[in-house]
């Protein structure tokens, strides 16, 4: 499956709802095991949410290392790659299931340090 | 009707600065009739004021009240010579349009309009020609900065949108944004957003600071919905950093500073609904460069 995103969503990669329509036309075939190219030829501007949707949300039901291997990304640029990266790391560690009360817990320690 | 008369001092964008745009927000916020604005002590105003005061006065009118800027009492032509370029003196009713020149166009938007947003990010700010940069890092810039918009819509709860306002500053050779929402505040959103999981005894305790420290860490994000998130704040600030510029935020009762030297969180006694985020960005050629643009 090939995708040009130009087509599909403009030259700017930038809001989550066009990252969620690119999400929505890959994620089955990708889930099949089949590979698809995203084409970022003529995209020239991007943002953290497009990339949030359309690709890190993905890992949360496909392995990373299977993600790497079966969606190829061609013509993006060294800042879409960078965000794309952050975006895959960031959603590989993510676990919707964080303990928030250890995560308090910590802060009002720190803050409880700070004001000593 | 009884018109409540605000002075506006003069006001750069220095702590004492937003103290005093706070102080203004508290006095028109419990007051839903008449305002009317006077500037006869005012000698300059800088963009974070312009968007201030120009969302202030949206802020009221959705509450059914009416804002006056008096412009009769501004006395220093300069002053009302910016305000007129950037446009702000003719969206409130005094007789002029904008032109080009150092200053950025006072913006508002009441929705998220990603095409005009970027236009305004990539071609009257950062694309304006003040710093000679390629199209290609450009439009990294202004990418970079849409964090800002994106973050205020999806999180503040703004009812009258974002505000913003920018200025080239030749001399210094910087330049400067201001965007402005008042809605929660990120502070609120935070403690409400982990009183989902955490009793209101504890969730109360968290400072301003420490809320302002959590956001801005890389994956924390107050969405719900299963989508890893978290990195708007990051990606911007790794910028400003890089380009040895500042990003300050001011939000509820907390405050933090990114530049060169590091992050910073501090609490701040006045406290205001909503968030301004303040860029500062420096022109200087050398820190604008890919790996592989050729110097």
């Amino acid at each position: 499956m090939r995708l040009s995103i130009k087509d599909q969503i403009g030259p700017r990669c930038i809001i989550k709802e066009d990252g969620q329509k690119i999400y929505d036309a890959i994620h089955g075939a990708l889930q099949n095991g089949e590979t698809v190219t995203l084409d970022f030829e003529g995209v020239s501007q991007f943002a953290s949410p497009f990339f949030n949707f359309a690709i890190g949300q993905l890992l949360k039901d496909i392995a990373e290392d299977d993600l790497r291997r079966l969606l190829q990304i061609e013509h993006l640029n060294e800042t879409g790659r960078l965000v794309v990266e952050r975006v895959i790391e960031n959603a590989a560690k993510y676990h919707g299931d964080k303990d928030y009360r250890k995560i308090v817990d910590d802060i009002l320690e720190q803050q409880a340090k700070e004001s000593d | 009707m009884t018109q409540k008369v605000i002075q506006i001092p003069t006001l750069n964008d220095g702590p004492h600065d937003f103290a005093r745009l706070f102080g203004i927000w508290n006095e028109v916020n419990d007051y839903f009739e008449d305002i009317r604005f006077d500037f006869s002590r005012c000698g300059f105003l800088r963009p974070n004021a312009v968007a201030f005061l120009g969302g202030l006065a949206r802020l009221v009118e959705s509450r059914m009240g009416s804002v006056t800027f008096d412009w009769s009492t501004l006395r220093h032509g300069a002053v009302m010579t910016n305000l007129c370029q950037n446009g702000f003196a003719g969206t409130f009713a005094y007789p002029s349009s904008r032109w080009d020149g150092n200053s950025i166009p006072y913006r508002e938007d009441k929705t998220l309009d990603m095409n005009g947003i970027m236009d305004y990010l990539t071609y009257n700010w950062i694309g304006k020609g003040w710093v000679h940069v390629s199209d290609r890092l450009r439009d990294a810039i202004a990418g970079r900065m849409w964090e800002i918009y994106s973050n205020a819509f999806e999180h503040s709860g703004t009812e009258v949108g974002v505000f913003s306002c920018g200025q080239h500053y030749w001399r210094q050779n910087y330049l400067i944004l201001s965007a402005v929402d008042f809605g929660r505040g990120i502070p609120a959103n935070v403690r409400s957003f982990l009183r989902q999981y955490v009793e209101e005894a504890l969730v109360s305790k968290l400072s301003g600071a420490a809320c302002l420290k959590w956001a801005f860490e890389r994956g924390n994000s107050t969405c719900t919905g299963g989508v890893a998130r978290g990195l708007g704040l990051d990606l911007l600030k790794e910028f400003v950093r890089l380009n040895q510029g500042k990003l300050e935020i001011y939000s509820n009762d907390g405050y933090a500073i990114v530049d060169k030297d590091g992050e910073r969180f501090e609490n701040r006694e006045l406290a205001f609904e909503g968030t301004v985020v303040h860029i500062t960005l420096r022109c200087d050629e050398n820190l604008y460069r890919f790996r592989d643009e050729a110097e």
